[in-house]
């Protein structure tokens, strides 16, 4: 593990989530690290919160989606989607890096989160968020915000 | 054969609630209307008025990965016509190789406007969608419409 690789927490989706705030049109993804104490909603599109849900439950829609679009290109080409990394949160906007790697050489590409975990999720690639990014999430707004959701959302699954 | 079209415009159609991309041959001959959902005609609107958004969209980011690959996307083709649904291939070059890779129209169309690649529409998709035009212009004649002009 070089000294890049263990400034990352790897994460996994729980979920995508409504927003149920009245003004809020867009969805929250949930990921959370694998000893379950770090956890990182990040708030996305309905139309990248559907492609996220679709991965996650399997479903395999008749014709392609963007998403399954990007990755049959990357398989055409033979790139491989190495991993994808939330990098940075400024002013409540987050940036992620996918990481492709072809035979030659490994290159970074500049992507909202949703569409990277989007593809990750397609093409069974890491997720990881920088410590930098897990410890920069207000915890004051997210906080109450998550305990709202566990007692309302969580309620029915448990 | 291949007729190139233009993409003229996009309407919404308040009886699906989704879009319609309109594409047009340059000589205004031949029309063909693809609906299309929410997310893909915002991605066409943004290509076709130019704006860019502070985050790169899904469509951007598809371009973003091509260019990473050094592939090149030498045009994309409406293809077929099943059912209401059309298929649509990209076409690209990458390497000394060509690759054809399925895809719905609305990606392959939001993604040329991006890579200023041509759209081009094969005949038999342009002549099925006027038999299919046709088949609902009568599915949709009312009894009514038939004495319209009786009087």
């Amino acid at each position: 593990m070089n000294v890049m690789d263990s400034a990352l927490v790897k994460l996994t989706v729980q979920g995508v989530l409504a927003d149920s705030s009245p003004n809020a049109e867009s969805q929250v993804v949930l990921l959370q690290d694998e000893g379950k104490t770090n956890t990182l909603p990040i708030w996305v599109g309905t139309a990248e919160g559907m492609a996220i849900r679709l991965a996650l439950e399997g479903i395999i829609p008749p014709r392609p989606l963007s998403h399954d679009l990007i990755r049959s290109l990357t398989e055409h080409l033979g790139l491989k989607v190495a991993k994808v990394v939330v990098t940075d949160v400024k002013s409540n906007t987050y940036y992620a890096s996918i990481y492709l790697s072809s035979k030659e050489s490994e290159q970074t590409v500049d992507s909202r989160p949703s569409d990277a975990i989007a593809l990750a999720l397609r093409t069974r690639s890491p997720i990881y968020a920088t410590r930098d990014v897990l410890e920069r999430q207000a915890p004051e707004a997210v906080d109450p915000w998550l305990k709202r959701l566990n007692a309302k959302e969580f309620g029915g699954a448990v | 054969m291949l007729t190139q079209m233009q993409v003229r415009g996009l309407m919404f159609d308040p009886y699906t609630n989704a879009y319609i991309v309109i594409l047009r041959d340059d000589g205004n001959t031949e029309m063909l209307p693809i609906w299309v959902g929410k997310p893909e005609a915002s991605a066409i609107s943004f290509a076709m008025e130019g704006i860019a958004t502070p985050r790169p969209m899904t469509h951007d980011l598809m371009k973003t990965v091509l260019d990473a690959a050094d592939a090149k996307v030498i045009s994309v083709v409406v293809t077929d016509l099943k059912e209401n649904t059309y298929y649509a291939k990209v076409h690209l070059s990458y390497e000394d190789s060509e690759y054809s890779i399925d895809s719905r129209p609305s990606d392959a169309i939001a993604l040329a406007l991006r890579a200023k690649a041509p759209i081009f529409v094969t005949d038999d998709v342009i002549r099925k969608h006027s038999n299919e035009e046709m088949d609902r212009w009568l599915e949709n004649l009312k009894p009514e419409d038939f004495g319209k002009y009786d009087a």
